[in-house]
């Protein structure tokens, strides 16, 4: 009888067989691992032991060993792979809890926590979404959806993720880097139908939480028990609903399917799910309160900052009053013998006084004038130590003032003609103090005029800031000039004699105002309160 | 003629303003505290009372809501050299308000103003 197989045929040469492949060539040495890895299964052999005589005894129990050889060699690679798989799984776990212990971030969390459940290299599930607890809406909130919204994308998400061959955790820094914020809104609208209250306790997302197990839907379109609604929204028959509990507090809801691929879900997935269900839901809650410290604290430091501003600003004030005291009182006690002074030099000068004694008279009422003036300046500027901030209207602030003054300029022969805006909006100023600058800027322009000049007072607005301006189109200013002007209290400017624009310039600061002087185009000056934004409404 | 009581604690105002509104052709008493002018109030009916804020240990202000109650047909004008009592609320309860000037002319046309509203009500 002749045989096929090397080990009955002398003349086949081991190098001959076509069983062993390049990189195995060391069972050429070693026929006993050549015969169980190889020759158990080559057909030369299967020949040879067909073709043996019925009557060889060995030939039953040679097929016999040869059966029970493959039946365990077969159960071994199942407990095998499943050791594999499960030498996996672990890994991925232990890279997921590593990234969810020590990341205090909640979108962080819920990137990793959605990417593995939904990439093929975590549990594969084609799509999932997150509701998480609202106690003050009393209801379970849709947060986050992750997955294909159709086939399309899907073959598209899923080709890519290929090409790409990031880890899990690549994909899951890559998701929460630059998909989360577009996952967030392309689920959207299905999100706020899974919104569901805490209230109804019927709904099977309540009664995973309340029975604190997950629950495995595998008909969801003859399921009497879920709401029609949700079976339409979500279009699958088979689904997971998950509960996330952290020491005994509901956190939220995991729901999950296969959508695309309708594959049907393991017991095994779903043990997986649950082990990994745990530590997501400690991992969210962690970064949930984290997030809510963060919030308070940022809180708290506010309060510290405006708090200290306070302070600062009570002992600015503090400071303030008692400066203002002093000069009011200051003035206050100037105030009575000079009206007294001057009020006398006026009487006597009614009263026909000898004509060489007159000039006299005059220059003390003149004087007694200047002072009054002055002491006006004085109280003014103690009354800006604490503007009092109301809404008025501008237009209304400036006609009174403009009629106020008109007497006054038509001694020196001068118009003033108004030129406000229409419907601009109220402000938000001391009255007293924006009427003394726009007072004092009159007078300072109506100052340098010629006879028969006309000053222009309007008023404006772009929106956001509102201005009052007076116009001089009679003199232009050097820079000079300017300079001098807004140095508060230069040696040329004076008390009384129209050193109220320098006052006008602090009250203004002090205000949160602005004085500007302009240049008019073709000659002149245009001087400018602006009021900030901010004193806008 | 029209009567007008003058309340100041400053003698060379009381003389000035005295001085002054007699020669408007006012007939014009001064008192240098609240208890003076209550005297004279008690004795004599005027038209116009002028008075100060601060007078040494008291306040005009008492007087004036005291006058406001008691001698409603009165015209009161304040007149200080406190140009910030103008925000008191208290203080607008007098008809006027007028700031010490050694220029008087203001002051005499608040009378004059004051005078000519008494008349026509």
């Amino acid at each position: 009888m002749s045989y096929d197989c090397c080990w009955f045929n002398p003349e086949r040469n081991p190098l001959e067989c076509p069983n062993i492949d390049e990189g195995e060539e060391y069972l050429y040495a070693s026929p006993r691992k050549r015969f169980v890895e190889k020759c158990i299964d080559c057909q030369w052999f299967q020949r040879d032991l067909a073709s043996m005589p019925e009557n060889n005894p060995f030939k039953n129990i040679i097929l016999t060993l040869r059966e029970e050889y493959k039946e365990q060699k077969g159960h071994l690679q199942s407990l095998s792979a499943f050791l594999s798989s499960k030498s996996r799984e672990i890994k991925f776990l232990h890279e997921l809890s590593l990234v969810l212990q020590t990341s205090m971030e909640l979108d962080e969390v819920l990137s990793v926590a959605m990417t593995a459940i939904t990439s093929g290299k975590g549990f594969g599930m084609n799509r999932a979404f997150l509701l998480m607890v609202d106690r003050e809406r009393n209801s379970l909130v849709g947060h986050l959806g992750v997955g294909p919204k159709d086939y399309e994308e899907a073959w598209r998400i899923w080709d890519e993720v290929d090409r790409s061959n990031f880890s899990l955790t690549e994909l899951s820094k890559d998701f929460y880097k630059s998909k989360l914020a577009t996952e967030k809104v392309k689920f959207q609208d299905v999100l706020e139908q899974l919104t569901v209250s805490l209230d109804d306790t019927s709904h099977i997302f309540n009664r995973a939480l309340r029975e604190r197990r997950t629950i495995h839907v595998e008909n969801a379109f003859d399921d009497q028990d879920i709401d029609r609604k949700l079976v339409d929204l979500l279009g699958v028959s088979r689904f997971l609903v998950m509960p996330l509990i952290s020491r005994n507090r509901s956190i939220g809801i995991l729901l999950a399917d296969n959508f695309v691929t309708n594959k049907p879900i393991s017991p095994r997935d779903l043990q997986s799910l649950q082990t990994f269900a745990f530590p997501v839901a400690f991992a969210i809650e962690r970064a949930s309160l984290y997030e809510r410290l963060q919030e308070e604290v940022d809180k708290q430091t506010q309060a510290n900052r405006k708090l200290q501003e306070q302070q600062a600003l009570i002992v600015k004030m503090e400071q303030m009053a008692v400066v203002g005291r002093i000069t009011a009182s200051i003035a206050h006690s100037i105030r009575n013998p000079l009206a007294a002074i001057g009020g006398f030099a006026r009487h006597l000068l009614k009263s026909g006084n000898p004509d060489e004694k007159r000039e006299y008279l005059e220059h003390l009422v003149a004087a007694a004038k200047q002072l009054d003036d002055v002491l006006e300046e004085v109280f003014t500027y103690s009354e800006s130590l604490h503007p009092v901030m109301d809404l008025w209207d501008l237009n209304q602030l400036a006609a009174m003032v403009s009629d106020a003054v008109r007497p006054k300029l038509a001694e020196m022969q001068l118009l003033l003609e108004l030129d406000l805006a229409e419907g601009i909006p109220k402000a938000w100023l001391d009255y007293k103090q924006i009427s003394y600058c726009l007072r004092a800027i009159i007078l300072h322009v109506a100052a340098s005029q010629q006879p028969g000049g006309v000053i222009r007072v309007a008023s404006s607005s772009d929106g956001n800031t509102l201005r009052l301006c007076v116009l001089d189109s009679q003199n232009s200013l050097s820079a000079e000039d300017r300079s001098r002007l807004m140095t508060p209290f230069s040696e040329t400017e004076t008390l009384g004699e129209g050193g109220g624009l320098a006052l006008c310039m602090i009250i203004l600061e002090r205000h949160g105002s602005l004085l500007t002087m302009e240049d008019i185009a073709g000659g002149g000056t245009k001087y400018c309160i602006t009021l900030q934004e901010k004193g806008v409404i | 003629m029209s009567r007008i009581l003058i309340v100041d604690d400053e003698a060379s105002i009381r003389l000035l303003y005295s001085q002054e509104l007699t020669d408007e052709g006012y007939r014009v008493d001064a008192a240098a505290s609240i208890a003076e002018a209550l005297e004279l109030l008690a004795k004599n009916s005027y038209d116009v009372a002028l008075l100060d804020i601060k007078l040494k240990n008291e306040s005009g202000l008492d007087l004036l809501q005291k006058l406001v109650k008691e001698q409603s047909e009165m015209a009161v004008i304040l007149s200080t050299a406190f140009s910030c009592y103008k925000d008191d609320f208290s203080a607008w309860l007098a008809d006027s308000y007028v700031v010490k000037s050694s220029d008087m002319q203001e002051l005499k046309d608040e009378i004059r103003r004051l005078l000519a509203r008494k008349k026509a009500d």
